[in-house]
């Protein structure tokens, strides 16, 4: 770690830029192609299977909800005094792609050391020009300079991150292709995702009920059962493998026998699954706490607490 | 397109007459006339009215915003067309006018409330009859009410002879309307309408009414219950007995509950208008039927009237079918009667006499207390303690106290609060002593044991606001209060093993330093930050920065020589970045130079913040700054609840 990480000129630039992207005002293409710059140096330093400490808050899916990722961090603690691991799927579905992908962009250039971002499935060319960003970009910008730009910027997120050596983090789930961390740590991540293999079955595959490796409805990764979690936690020295990727309408769910847990961070997903976000505080003696929030109230909704006799017909 | 005429357009010479058969025939017809208006305006005046003509082009142009803002200044178009070409033109326009969006006429029919001085004054006023009666017979109720709202204004203002040859015209006509809608609107009007009219005619609307309150429509019959008491007080006493009291019968007896519970309305109203005992021959008896009214949304009218009532028909009536009426009220099987009547206990207790309350009214308040509903206990909450003065010593304390405490006790904060801020109530009555041996200790516990839990919420703002909330504590009590009560279990605080928590206490560290001043700073909140200097978390070691930066102004140069810059300076070389950044810009404002690498690291650290750095730990520009509402919420209440308990734990201790 060098003395400065971080080109100071730009620090200050960098803040006033947070600060905007906090107000949900989007960068001009020209700060997003400096800002995805030196994200790219950043992130090209990190690993596959990128170590992270604690205390640390694991947070999942947001998909372009800009105002619950707000009150993520009104529940959380703003970034950096709270640190933050976020496991992909920043972009497509919700109206703010371009704002939540580039706030966490400027936060990890200003904070490396404090938030740490991975890949998820929706952080493809391909799946952005069906799911959303791209038209987000088109439509924002008036053409599609901005939605290059980051969706070249994915190829360098790292893929897991890996918390005090026992919380295995990240997007979607296990690879039959994959049996040690060291597997991760060893292929070039710096690419789109890839139809199959396990690259994309880091980022596609989901948990099971049901034993052993099985095909993934979704069409790309696998579903893993409760003996390939133990196995894959045991042969690694795991206590748990926290990961995203799906809707689970309390926020948090568990699986294989608190082997596995999904974490999802986008309440009353697509604006209107009804479900609970959460997001998982490892605090400093590694114990877990959930939190769960829900969507942030929009403006012109009154908080009704309760119903008013309609006297007056 | 046609529509879209520019104001230039209008202005030229030539009115050339739109002939597009458009689908919107008559807005049209609007434009034409505007045009000619403009065209007649600005051959008068060029220059000056060039606003006027955006303003008429404005009436009819496709967006409503626009319009809009034209009809809100029709009294501007008034003005520069003068009182004839008002009265002559534009008012006649306008009545032809009522096709347009009901935000419009909304508008237009406010504007004509107040209109009477752009047609020429008073004699002129009725020129603005025909419009607004064309307003009162349109579907959209908020139009029609304010059609007749302003009906009223500008009859109240007529001449008499004016308002019976042009206003009661008026009234009948639309009394007579064959669509409900006029006949509802016709209601509102009478009151304006009766009391310059000739006996004949008086006789006559006093029939109309009649009629109307026995109207088809339940529209009607509503709108002739609402007005029924402003009517009658325009009506002579002899009349009230007969033809009003029927009609009042005529309306309680109706099969529509939404009718009755007007007709509820109206007892009051009506009972003061008459002798006492006419009152209790032919309104208690209506209100005692009411009270057990099979829509419960009636008998919440009851529950809400009632102490009115009981002022109209007098104390011996009261006593003797009054309150085993509001008995049955408190004890309603719908939770919202029972909110509306535990509401008036105190102003029914006021009326009655003290043993009859405690008789009858005390062991409901008891239930009331422990009711399933929150909303029941909280309205109870908002007025119990007024009860200590009409109750008197003794029963405030063998029976009010005990009620008291189990509100103070409630788990739902508004009824906590609504005990809390009315204490001095019952001060006045039992003495500061016996309050402070009985309730004040319950106080104290809730809200210290408040500020604590709040603290450690797992929800960030919450744990914000509860620091701020300290810092509000501090200054209003002082340092020596604040010394008893807060600091010591904040600074316990900081050996939580949560990260965030520790983080907090440092947060209301550095809020509380400046309200305790630089003695306290010194000797008490110092050295625990100068220990977390050296915590596990980087977290926690700048925030640590953060703080000693904030104290440096408080705290004397020495000490900050001695204690505060080493501390920093050895915070600046920690092996993590931001550690050394803040660190590095808490040194900043009384670096000297040196030698030393450290100082020399934090001087390059230095020279780079100066290019922009510099502001960042005044104003931090990462916090969100609008916390949503549902926190807001939960931190105001706390906000709320804290404060006033401590606010009255501190002023009776």
């Amino acid at each position: 770690m060098g003395v400065n990480s971080l080109p100071s000129e730009s620090s200050n630039d960098l803040d006033e830029q947070i600060a905007q992207l906090m107000e949900c005002k989007p960068l001009s293409e020209q700060q997003v192609r400096a800002l995805c710059e030196k994200a790219k140096e950043i992130l090209m330093e990190e690993s596959n299977v990128q170590p992270v400490k604690s205390p640390v808050t694991i947070c999942g899916d947001i998909h372009g909800q800009f105002h619950d990722l707000a009150e993520l961090f009104r529940i959380g603690g703003k970034c950096p005094d709270t640190n933050y691991l976020f496991m992909g799927d920043y972009v497509d579905r919700g109206y703010y792609s371009v704002e939540t992908v580039t706030l966490l962009v400027a936060l990890k250039v200003r904070y490396s050391q404090r938030i740490t971002i991975l890949r998820g499935n929706h952080e493809s060319r391909q799946i952005t020009q069906v799911y959303g960003f791209y038209d987000e970009c088109l439509r924002k910008y008036g053409n599609a300079n901005v939605w290059k730009i980051f969706t070249d910027l994915f190829d360098y997120f790292p893929l897991t991150a890996l918390v005090e050596s026992e919380i295995f983090c990240l997007h979607g789930g296990l690879s039959p292709s994959i049996e040690t961390l060291d597997n991760v740590r060893n292929f070039d991540r710096v690419q789109e995702v890839p139809h199959e293999g396990p690259m994309c079955d880091l980022l596609w595959s989901d948990p099971d009920d049901r034993c052993g490796w099985g095909i993934s409805p979704r069409g790309a990764g696998y579903t893993f059962g409760q003996d390939i979690s133990e196995q894959f936690n045991h042969t690694n020295n795991l206590k748990l493998i926290a990961r995203a990727h799906q809707l689970v309408m309390d926020g948090f769910n568990w699986a294989h026998e608190q082997k596995v847990v999904t974490i999802f961070s986008a309440p009353n997903y697509c604006y209107r699954c009804g479900n609970m976000a959460s997001i998982l505080e490892v605090d400093d003696c590694r114990s877990h706490t959930f939190i769960q929030f829900e969507p942030a109230p929009r403006r012109g909704e009154p908080d009704v607490t309760r119903r008013t006799p309609d006297y007056f017909l | 397109m046609a529509e879209k005429l520019s104001s230039n357009h209008i202005t030229g010479s030539s009115l050339s007459t739109p002939t597009d058969s458009g689908i919107r025939g008559s807005r049209r017809e609007r434009i034409e006339i505007v045009v000619r208006y403009i065209g007649n305006t600005m051959s008068m005046v060029e220059e000056p009215l060039y606003p006027i003509a955006v303003l008429i082009d404005e009436l009819k142009n496709d967006d409503i915003q626009l319009r809009l803002n034209s009809i809100r200044r029709l009294s501007t178009i008034a003005r520069a067309l003068g009182e004839e070409r008002t009265r002559k033109e534009l008012i006649p326009f306008l009545s032809e006018n009522n096709d347009d969006d009901d935000e419009v006429l909304l508008v237009m029919a406010e504007e004509l409330g107040v209109f009477i001085p752009y047609v020429g004054g008073v004699e002129h006023a009725h020129v603005l009859l025909p419009p607004l009666e064309t307003l009162c017979t349109v579907e959209e109720t908020c139009v029609r009410e304010k059609a007749v709202e302003s009906l009223c204004r500008i009859g109240s203002q007529m001449r008499e002879t004016d308002l019976v040859d042009w206003f009661i015209p008026l009234v009948k006509r639309l009394a007579a309307g064959e669509w409900f809608t006029a006949r509802v609107s016709a209601c509102g009007l009478f009151h304006i309408a009766s009391p310059s009219a000739p006996e004949m005619l008086k006789t006559e609307l006093r029939s109309i009414y009649s009629q109307l309150c026995q109207d088809d429509m339940p529209m009607v019959r509503r709108s002739a219950a609402t007005n029924l008491g402003k009517f009658s007080a325009t009506v002579e006493s002899a009349h009230l007995k007969t033809d009003i009291m029927s009609m009042f019968e005529d309306l309680t007896q109706d099969d529509q509950d939404s009718v009755r519970l007007l007709a509820v309305e109206g007892c009051a109203a009506l009972g003061k208008l008459l002798e006492p005992q006419d009152c209790v021959a032919h309104i208690l008896p209506v209100i005692i039927n009411f009270s057990q009214d099979k829509s419960w949304r009636v008998r919440y009218m009851v529950a809400n009237q009632l102490y009115e009532l009981c002022e109209a028909v007098g104390p011996e009536p009261t006593r003797r079918d009054l309150v085993p009426a509001y008995v049955r009220l408190l004890r309603d099987n719908e939770a919202e009667v029972r909110i509306a009547a535990a509401g008036k206990v105190t102003k029914f207790c006021r009326i009655l006499n003290p043993e009859l309350s405690i008789q009858h009214i005390l062991p409901c308040v008891k239930e009331l207390s422990s009711d399933s509903s929150q909303h029941v206990r909280s309205a109870l909450a908002s007025v119990i303690m007024g009860m200590a003065p009409v109750l008197g010593k003794d029963a405030t304390i063998e029976q009010l106290l005990p009620i008291f405490l189990s509100l103070l006790k409630d788990e739902f904060p508004d009824v906590r609060l609504n005990i809390i801020s009315k204490l001095d109530q019952v001060n006045q009555v039992i003495g500061i002593d016996l309050l402070s041996q009985s309730l004040l200790p319950a106080i104290v516990e809730l809200a210290e044991d408040r500020h604590w839990r709040w603290l450690q919420d797992k929800v960030y703002s919450i744990r914000d606001a509860a620091t701020n909330n300290l810092k509000r504590l501090a200054e209003e009590f002082g340092p020596e209060w604040a010394m008893q009560h807060i600091v010591p279990q904040v600074l316990e605080m900081i050996t939580n093993p949560h990260y965030l928590y520790r983080m907090t206490i440092l947060h209301a560290i550095s809020l509380l330093a400046p309200v305790m001043g630089s003695e306290i700073t010194i000797s008490k909140l110092l050295p625990v930050v100068i220990n977390v200097s050296k915590d596990r978390v980087p977290n926690i070691k700048f925030n640590v920065a953060k703080v000693l930066q904030s104290l440096i102004p408080i705290v004397d140069h020495s000490v900050v020589e001695k204690t505060v810059r080493p501390c920093l300076v050895e915070l600046s070389d920690d092996p993590d970045v931001d550690v050394r950044f803040f660190a590095n810009q808490a040194l900043h404002p009384f670096f000297i130079g040196g030698v030393n690498s450290n100082i020399a690291r934090a001087k390059e650290d230095q020279e780079e913040r100066e290019k922009g750095e510099v502001s960042y730990v005044q104003k931090p520009k990462t916090i969100l700054t609008n916390p949503s509402t549902t926190l807001l919420t939960r931190a105001e209440t706390f906000s709320k609840d804290a404060f006033t308990l401590v606010r009255h734990a501190n002023v009776y201790l």
